[in-house]
């Protein structure tokens, strides 16, 4: 359970969405809220350097100077709403000539800073309760004496304001996740839905209905490349297994026929009596079948073999004309009987196992020892290319069609229906040549040119 | 020579104790590995190889050559493992246990009898440097071939043919043993191969001359003696 939601992709872009969205919610709102905040000080600062300006005013008119010793609070009361408002006058020689202050605030008095002045002049403090304070100082003439003037104001409500609206806004970013969580996961399931239908699709295909495909119409162009490589892969696997139960039909046809001349001719002769020449003929004959037989089995296990790479190569070099020569001479008396030549030529190593290699040329020459003209020439040949040697088979014989070239090494693959003659071929030749070609990482190839037919074999050089 | 074959198959039993008693072996047969090492086992047998089959009822192959192998009577005694199974560890086992060779099934007869020869290194090898079979006379180290009075020019290929059948004189030798004593073609080509190796060391060799000395036998390989005038 736990692996499946690690791994579960619309909980992955589910969980990064409401990240996304929550993260975005968040900044803005604290943007908004620094910026609230901003304005509320600035107005703050400005109402309180223009209490100032009231105060130096005030001061300027007649009588102002009695007024202070008189009735202090005059001047505080003179701010409507404001009664929080601190205010303090402070003559030149430091003496304190009024304080309004009556909850008994302590605040800092900063430097004077004129008769006007700037928002830069305000500092800030902390009030008892723990309110962040403001506070100014500015100069104005009282009867004709320089008096500084202290204006100072503490903001307790606004902090609690402050604290609503931020809440506020965390409430909101949080709601909007929320928000955000259901809509992915509605959305997600939704956009996924092509996903489940390719999934069930898939699990739909079985052995027999290799040939059905995905869809492409209508699905999302991000999983076009999955669905075309998923039905390649379907076509690859219908090929092969086409191939293997083609393979299977091929072998028991292929075996029907020796067995069925074993089966008629043992009959046949068993039904009268005959001579011992008689006999001995029909054994012979059944010998040659089973023989046949035999190396068909010994082929097919070779090619299961090599198929699951049980195949165990010893790998040595060699020289390839060397090899070339040696299978020539073998063959050379079965050549002569036809009247055909077999040369060698070129030079190159060649990196094999040496019994593989012997038993892949000895099927090339087989073959064309077979299928060669009368009188024409075989041609070996050896190349040493670039990371590569090649070894080739060259003869002529009845050209063979190009729509069979590319299956000739296909197993019981007959250019020629007619010409599999019951001696030696079993049919499988060059589809063991393409085996050991592949398990030594090379290749087999062929090419035709007119009555020319040339097998060529790639090892590669490591 | 006396030979113990263990094998549990009714058919394959029968021909091979039928076949090895006409190649001039005493033979013994048994169905299972039990019977097969009470025999081994009993001095009196005189056995002096077993042909043994892997795959028996109750004790198999394996647990047989094991049995054989431990007891000090029959440690030495030569082993040739008949199997259907040619899988690597399968004939890797089977030497590791001590088994002198083996032989995957199907095998051509001949080939069975040339390996039981060669593992009782009694067969008829003849390794003399001059060998004479009726008038043909093959001097092996200077390569020279003569019947009668005329001397017979031969390939390399062909005097190693004749030099073979030559020195395993009577013995029936099967095409694929043949192919890799003479070519060192260790599997399964194509016989017509052999078959036309065979038939031009003939034209040289017997064509023009009396008695003919190689052989076809059918479906079984070739062999180079002189046969009674009767059947020629």
């Amino acid at each position: 359970m736990k692996g499946r939601l690690r791994h579960s992709l619309a909980l992955r872009i589910g969980v990064m969405f409401v990240l996304v969205v929550a993260l975005a919610a968040a900044g803005l709102g604290t943007y908004l809220y620094r910026a609230f905040v901003a304005e509320i000080e600035r107005r703050d600062d400005i109402q309180l350097l223009g209490k100032l300006r009231q105060v130096q005013i005030l001061l300027g008119r007649p009588g102002a100077a009695d007024l202070l010793h008189d009735r202090p609070e005059f001047f505080r009361d003179t701010m409507s709403g404001q009664e929080n408002s601190l205010v303090r006058f402070v003559a030149a020689d430091g003496a304190v000539l009024a304080d309004i202050n009556a909850s008994g605030e302590r605040y800092p008095v900063p430097p004077s800073a004129g008769p006007a002045p700037q928002r830069s002049a305000i500092a800030g403090w902390t009030s008892r309760a723990g309110d962040p304070g403001r506070v100014v100082a500015g100069s104005a003439r009282l009867d004709g004496s320089q008096v500084t003037v202290v204006v100072a104001r503490a903001y307790g409500e606004r902090s609690a304001m402050f604290a609503g609206y931020r809440a506020r806004i965390a409430a909101a970013a949080a709601v909007s996740a929320l928000a955000a969580a259901l809509l992915a996961a509605l959305v997600l399931r939704r956009g996924l839905r092509p996903l489940r239908v390719v999934a069930e699709h898939a699990a739909l295909v079985r052995p027999g209905t290799l040939a059905q495909r995905l869809a492409v119409e209508g699905a999302p162009s991000e999983l076009l490349p999955l669905i075309d490589a998923f039905n390649e892969m379907l076509a690859r696997l219908q090929e092969g297994y086409a191939r293997l139960s083609g393979f299977s039909a091929d072998l028991a046809h292929e075996f029907r026929t020796p067995v069925a001349n074993l089966l008629g001719q043992s009959q046949v002769m068993l039904a009268q009596t005959r001579t011992a020449a008689d006999y001995e003929q029909l054994i012979a004959s059944n010998i040659e079948e089973l023989e046949r037989l035999a190396r068909m089995i010994d082929s097919m296990l070779f090619l299961a073999r090599a198929g699951q790479d049980e195949v165990v190569l010893a790998r040595q070099p060699r020289d390839a004309l060397d090899e070339l020569r040696k299978m020539a001479d073998f063959f050379e008396s079965m050549a002569e009987e036809r009247g055909l030549r077999v040369t060698c030529a070129g030079e190159g190593t060649v990196l094999a196992d040496p019994a593989l290699l012997r038993r892949a040329l000895a099927n090339l020459l087989s073959n064309a020892v077979r299928h060669a003209d009368a009188g024409s020439t075989i041609a070996l040949r050896a190349s040493q290319g670039a990371g590569v040697t090649e070894l080739s088979v060259a003869n002529d014989g009845t050209p063979v069609a190009p729509a069979h070239l590319a299956h000739l090494f296909e197993r019981f693959y007959r250019a020629d229906s007619a010409r599999s003659d019951a001696q030696g071929s079993t049919g499988l030749g060059l589809s063991i040549v393409r085996a050991i070609m592949d398990l030594h990482g090379g290749s087999a190839a062929v090419h035709a040119d007119g009555a020319r037919i040339c097998f060529t074999l790639a090892f590669p050089d490591r | 020579m006396s030979i113990l074959v263990i094998e549990d198959e009714p058919k394959t039993g029968d021909y091979l104790q039928r076949g090895l008693a006409e190649s001039g072996f005493a033979v013994r047969l048994v169905r299972n590995g039990r019977d097969g090492l009470a025999i081994a086992f009993d001095d009196d047998n005189a056995i002096d190889l077993i042909v043994l089959d892997v795959m028996l009822p109750r004790m198999d192959g394996w647990q047989v050559l094991e049995a054989l192998r431990a007891n000090p009577a029959t440690a030495q005694m030569p082993v040739l493992f008949l199997t259907a199974r040619d899988e690597v560890h399968d004939r890797v086992r089977g030497l590791e246990l001590g088994a002198d060779d083996y032989l995957v099934k199907p095998f051509a007869f001949a080939e069975l009898v040339a390996r039981i020869r060669t593992l009782l290194r009694r067969g008829p090898v003849r390794e003399d440097a001059l060998i004479r079979i009726a008038d043909l006379e093959i001097d092996v180290f200077r390569r020279r071939v003569r019947r009668g009075a005329v001397t017979i020019p031969l390939t390399a290929q062909e005097f190693a043919l004749l030099h073979l059948l030559a020195q395993r004189e009577g013995q029936v030798l099967s095409r694929s043993l043949i192919a890799s004593h003479v070519w060192d073609m260790n599997f399964d080509s194509d016989t017509n191969v052999i078959d036309a190796a065979v038939r031009r060391l003939r034209r040289k060799i017997d064509d023009p001359f009396e008695p003919k000395l190689i052989h076809t036998r059918r479906g079984m390989g070739y062999v180079c003696e002189v046969q009674p005038a009767a059947a020629a």
